[in-house]
């Protein structure tokens, strides 16, 4: 943490501090939050957990301005959707009260409950994620994690395979063109596919790997390996209240996974 | 608890932190646009997990899978899909090609005559020893329990079969003992991905996770299936095929390295031959080409 | 200053699992200040040569070497990693594999190796600028590290190693993957960062005339020995560079083509050209 005289000497474009009041939490807090909506929206049984979780990840969305950036996170999560809804109306087992007699592909009431909670679950669980991922830098997130102790490496992982993703991507679209070119088919026959991918793995493993000599000995040209604390430069703001709500909302969290799993209270 | 912190850093030297996030890339860029863009029936997206795990030891395996599934779910631009929780799954996939790595699978072991023949029918009786139990598991015949169609079955019988002539071809075309060894980690591998898979897409998924394999699920559960069932038929059918095909992918990778840069990984003696001299050295890293 | 520069003394160096020596019996000395070139064909040993001077061979990639190099009186063989990196700096082609692709500032991206030491904020802050200005890249601070040109990344890279105030600098053909633009942003830093700072410069390169402009002193290899060497000028002037494998620069090959023309060579003439 450097004293705020010093914090002053960073150029604003460095100190990158978040306004707005979901934004301007410490990203530590709003991991919580995504880790928490998590592991209600799955881990508690019913309709009461994903739907909380759902009402405060649009809220906190609301408060954020991102509500209108979340619509294309929905709109990814329909093909899971469609085949949860599907494949657990038509097919659910065991299921005998039938919503329209059909034959054997009858839909039940059933299995369109399990489906619909399944689905809010998702849902729920996918807008979670798209909140994180739209309020939070990784950059800010890696920052104090390492000032927390997970250590220079762990957060060089992160980071630098977040860097990688677009350039293997960039790699790859390079590959997949030079295939096209030469007929390599991405719509047609299975089969056909099948081909196409064998010729795009070779390129892109080998691009990618013949990196890694180099990458290496410039980390250690950049003093990667010394020994001790790593400075961090950005010093996110974090307040007592939020410290102690991230202990309350992960034991809390916890506490409702296992009251809802031993039954001891049934919510709807 | 010495022996431990110095088992998990040497595991953890600087090439292998540099290895990591280019594995994980591939295990995303490829997982993506093998399920999301070709809608293969397969994942493909541990390559680098398995990568890593046969170089570097279990614990990096375990953490790149881990850490590719958590990145894959919660980075913006690519989220939006089911791959979050099963991040389990591939800690458990990078876990174990970590323990393969330690067994040497990975190794080439070109051989000719019988010591080719021997361990390539080894490996076609596991095979047909694991295509056997899956198709008289419990769940498969059971009435009650698992209630499979019959399609099933032929489909277990074709894929051994297939599966065995595959193995059996490669290790005689490429002379080479440790495609049998291969084939065998890798066929395991996705067995107990698919039994570890299984509850995390019933519980979490009801049963189906959004990719080409949901047509599988459809199909299980038409036969009679229930959700837990349906999800373990069908990982236990995509599962081996893909881990195997993986497994081989990463194995003539490895045989495509010299054995000079393999050696400064921490599995590097296990990778290459004992009569090449490897790096004696704190830090292992590279070496550009002479120039 | 007595005892000052990076000295190598018979030194021959074997990588790791090889049968054949990579270098053979190399005396080189690289003072503060001065800025010596590198040349010879390919496979002459150039890379290993970088690689040794700034102690990553054997230090970080084994290997085998026989003789001493000295970095102002300290032997480079006990020092660790990143040690070595405070010292001798190293520079490779293909800059973007030097960054570290983690940051997105270019203000972060040079601040990587102060930050790994650990230093004090404001110590920090204060070797980015003056990194910035060494490079000549101050403007270019709030950019995006990884949309930058190839001679820009490549001031970049230069400027996060120079970030932890080396007393020299070892190049491998910094310039390769650039264009004549590129070429020429790099090989003026090179320059005026030699004579601003101090430091001691190796720069291995192909392009001689980038050498001509820059260099005080020209060595060059073949099969991992120093087959020439001496001040610059007359180096890049010997008529056995060609079958060394290395292309005199333009302006050699120019006066020869000129003579030979039986034209008569002025200095008004070499001037002209420059």
């Amino acid at each position: 943490m450097i004293p705020a005289d010093e914090e002053a000497l960073l150029p604003a474009y460095v100190r990158r501090i978040l306004a707005g009041g979901y934004r301007s939490l410490n990203p530590l807090t709003k991991a919580t939050l995504a880790a928490v909506s998590a592991i209600v929206a799955f881990g508690v049984r019913g309709w009461t957990g994903p739907a909380v979780v759902l009402a405060v990840v649009l809220s906190s969305a609301l408060v954020a301005g991102v509500l209108r950036r979340m619509a294309p996170f929905a709109l990814a999560t329909l093909p899971l959707v469609a085949s949860i809804l599907l494949v657990n109306t038509f097919l659910y087992p065991n299921a005998h009260d039938v919503i329209a007699n059909l034959g054997p592909l009858s839909p039940t009431w059933t299995g369109a409950t399990a489906a619909l909670q399944a689905t809010l679950r998702v849902v729920a669980f996918g807008l979670s994620a798209a909140l994180f991922a739209l309020t939070t830098p990784i950059d800010d997130l890696l920052g104090e994690l390492e000032r927390r102790g997970v250590g220079r490496r762990g957060s060089f992982i992160v980071g630098s395979a977040l860097g990688a993703i677009p350039r293997t991507v960039e790699r790859a679209r390079e590959v997949v063109d030079a295939q096209r070119s030469r007929g390599m088919d991405t719509e047609g026959r299975l089969w056909r596919r099948f081909r196409g991918l064998v010729p795009l793995i070779g390129p892109v493993l080998f691009g990618a790997l013949a990196e890694v000599e180099e990458r290496t000995m410039a980390l250690e040209a950049r003093a990667f390996t010394a020994p001790g604390r790593r400075t961090i430069l950005r010093a996110l703001p974090d307040s007592g209240w939020q410290r102690a709500a991230r202990w309350l909302l992960l034991v809390g969290s916890i506490a409702a996974v296992v009251v809802s799993l031993a039954g001891v209270v049934k919510l709807p | 608890m010495g022996l431990l912190t110095r088992w998990v850093r040497r595991q953890f030297t600087t090439r292998v932190i540099v290895l990591m996030p280019v594995a994980i890339a591939i295990n995303i860029v490829l997982g993506y646009t093998v399920q999301n863009v070709l809608k293969l029936p397969i994942y493909v997206d541990s390559i680098g997990t398995i990568l890593v795990g046969c170089v570097a030891g279990p614990l990096p395996g375990a953490l790149t899978g881990i850490l590719s599934n958590l990145i894959w779910q919660y980075a913006p631009g690519i989220g939006g899909s089911s791959i979050g929780p099963f991040a389990v799954t591939a800690g458990v996939i990078g876990f174990m090609a970590g323990i393969w790595g330690y067994l040497g699978v990975f190794r080439s072991r070109p051989a000719t005559g019988l010591r080719l023949i021997v361990p390539a029918a080894i490996a076609v009786a596991i095979i047909v020893v694991l295509a056997a139990r899956m198709y008289t598991i419990p769940q498969y015949n059971d009435p009650n329990a698992g209630n499979y169609p019959n399609w099933v079955y032929a489909a277990i019988v074709v894929i051994g079969a297939s599966a065995s002539v595959a193995v059996a071809l490669f290790v005689y075309l490429r002379r080479d003992a440790a495609g049998a060894w291969v084939a065998v980690a890798g066929a395991l591998t996705g067995v107990v991905a698919a039994i570890v898979s299984a509850p995390i897409a019933a519980v979490v998924y009801g049963g189906v996770t959004g990719s080409g394999t949901d047509f599988v699920v459809a199909a299980l559960r038409q036969g009679g299936a229930d959700v837990y069932n349906a999800s373990l038929g069908q990982g236990l059918l995509s599962d081996p095929i893909d881990k195997t095909i993986t497994s081989f992918v990463v194995f003539l990778i490895l045989a495509g390295v010299s054995s000079r840069v393999l050696a400064r990984f921490p599995l590097g003696d296990r990778l290459v031959h004992v009569d090449a001299e490897p790096a004696r050295s704190p830090e292992p890293t590279g070496t550009p080409s002479d120039s | 200053m007595p005892g000052a520069g990076l000295v190598l003394a018979g030194v021959g160096y074997r990588y790791a699992g090889a049968s054949a020596a990579a270098l053979v019996s190399i005396d080189l000395r690289l003072e503060p200040g001065r800025v010596v070139g590198l040349a010879g064909a390919n496979e002459s040993g150039k890379s290993t040569l970088c690689l040794v001077v700034a102690g990553l061979a054997p230090g970080v990639i084994g290997g085998r070497l026989d003789g001493s190099v000295r970095v102002d009186g300290v032997e480079t063989k006990a020092m660790r990693p990143h040690e070595l990196a405070q010292r001798c700096g190293l520079l490779f082609q293909n800059a973007a594999t030097q960054l570290s692709g983690t940051t997105s500032t270019v203000f972060e991206e040079i601040a990587f190796g102060p930050c790994n030491l650990g230093l004090p904020g404001a110590e920090v802050v204060s070797r980015v600028w003056w990194a910035l200005r060494a490079a000549g890249i101050e403007p270019l601070a709030p950019r995006d590290p990884a949309r930058l040109s190839g001679g820009q990344a490549q001031l970049v890279a230069l400027a996060s190693v120079l970030a932890l105030r080396p007393g020299y600098l070892v190049l491998d053909e910094p310039t390769s993957e650039l264009d004549p633009a590129g070429t020429r942003l790099v090989a003026d830093a090179l320059a005026r960062i030699a004579r601003e700072t101090g430091a001691g410069i190796l720069v291995v390169e192909h392009k001689t005339d980038v050498l001509a402009q820059i260099a005080d002193e020209v060595v060059v290899l073949e099969r991992g020995a120093v087959a020439l060497s001496g001040p610059a000028a007359a180096t890049l002037a010997d008529p056995r560079l060609l079958a060394l494998g290395v292309e005199p620069p333009a302006a050699v090959r120019l006066e020869r083509a000129v003579r030979a023309s039986g034209i008569e060579w002025s200095q008004a003439l070499a001037e002209a050209i420059g």
